[in-house]
């Protein structure tokens, strides 16, 4: 067994909340679990009753836990790209190269893509130590745009190289036609050519995290009684469908907090629901957590874990 | 020691193969070039406003990009005669 959960929705749904007991419950029943927290204003610590930071931390037997640090992630890859820069280019060339990466660090999609090298390095350099990853996710919006990074960034590495690819394939017509031409003097070769290898080697890793995003995770959407939230929830669940990236289950978290009326949206009832009671006491400790009853929806995670296949045709 | 006949006369052909060498690929090489140039502006586009990648995309690029960039800046003083550029190509004017 492993395998990867996400827990989406609005901020203040119960996401850390539910994540923790879920991590916790399976933790306890002897499973090894690692939980990471991707929001930039973490409280994961506060959760599960102890202070984290970026590396991992063992909260109890079975159970580990870390707070991303995105800034390190952001400075980490502009710091390796920087030094790869300094070594390929002339002198000259990289005079005013720390100018340009102190913008680059401010420029959109920087964060984004700093959580998905988070989520890579946790899935492939921690992932094998667990049997369960759980991710407690950024509210809707950071979350959504790095899961639909890899998509998207997909295709504009695709096109890119085709275009690579035309280019080559010209630079081998010159070089065939006119060996003594400057052009034939470039790289013409696929397997030479490190621009081309290096939008393969983006691509696989891109790869990689829309297959673990779209066939390797459990997904569940958390939403409370209310309907802002579930509204959230809908827009949640069109984006992961457009994406191609099915959802295993909607979380009710806090039913009661209110005498309102309230049905589920169809919409959402067709995915294995789970009902959580709000809890007039609060939840101060970490055994606090497990009075949250997140032994069913354990259950339903370990079942399509165990049977990957079937549970995802079933749906 | 002057050259002899044959060696000139060998020497003319090769040039004159040469150059229809030259005139064979000349349109293929300006295309490639051209496919440089565009394959440039769209990886660093981004930072002078064009449609590109997401930046964090170029930047993966950008340290195996040296000559395409280079190529990128002498191909802007072309940019301001292209039409001079293809005519000097098909011998025109």
């Amino acid at each position: 067994m492993n395998s990867t959960a996400f827990f989406l929705g609005k901020g203040g749904v119960g996401k850390t909340t539910l994540s923790s007991a879920f991590a916790l419950t399976l933790a306890r029943r002897g499973a090894k679990v690692l939980i990471a927290s991707l929001d930039p204003a973490h409280n994961l610590g506060d959760a599960l009753d102890i202070s984290l930071n970026g590396k991992v931390k063992t909260v109890e037997p079975n159970l580990d836990a870390l707070e991303v640090d995105l800034a390190y992630w952001v400075d980490k890859y502009l710091d390796d790209s920087r030094k790869q820069l300094k070594a390929n280019y002339s002198y000259n060339v990289t005079l005013n190269l720390d100018s340009f990466f102190n913008i680059l660090k401010y420029s959109p999609g920087t964060e984004e893509y700093a959580v998905l090298w988070a989520i890579e390095d946790i899935h492939c350099r921690l992932g094998p130590l667990y049997d369960v990853v759980v991710f407690d996710t950024p509210p809707t919006a950071l979350s959504l745009r790095f899961l639909s990074l890899p998509t998207i960034s997909g295709l504009w590495v695709k096109e890119l190289s085709k275009l690579r690819e035309k280019i080559l394939a010209k630079r081998q017509t010159i070089t065939r036609l006119n060996p003594e031409s400057p052009v034939a003097a470039s790289c013409v070769d696929k397997d030479d050519d490190k621009v081309y290898g290096q939008l393969n080697t983006i691509g696989a890793r891109l790869r990689k995290l829309e297959q673990l995003f779209a066939k390797e995770s459990f997904l569940s959407v958390i939403v409370n009684p209310d309907q802002l939230s579930v509204d959230e929830a809908l827009r949640i669940q069109d984006e992961l469908t457009k994406l191609d990236i099915p959802l295993s289950a909607v979380c009710v978290n806090k039913q009661g907090v209110s005498d309102m009326v309230w049905e589920q949206n169809p919409s959402l009832a067709r995915y294995p629901q789970f009902v959580y009671d709000f809890s007039r006491g609060g939840i101060s400790t970490r055994e606090n957590l497990l009075t949250i009853g997140a032994g069913p929806i354990a259950d339903h995670f370990l079942k399509i874990v165990q049977n990957p296949t079937t549970e995802r045709k079933k749906k | 020691m002057p050259q002899s006949f044959g060696h000139i006369i060998k020497s003319a052909i090769h040039i004159a193969a040469q150059i229809n060498r030259e005139r064979a690929t000349g349109l293929i090489e300006f295309e490639e070039k051209e496919l440089e140039n565009i394959f440039a502006l769209l990886i660093l586009g981004g930072f002078a406003g064009l449609p590109s990648p997401p930046p964090p995309i170029a930047n993966e690029l950008l340290p195996y990009m040296e000559k395409d960039l280079l190529m990128l800046l002498s191909r802007t003083d072309l940019a301001q005669d292209p039409i001079g550029v293809l005519a000097g190509m098909f011998e025109m004017g």
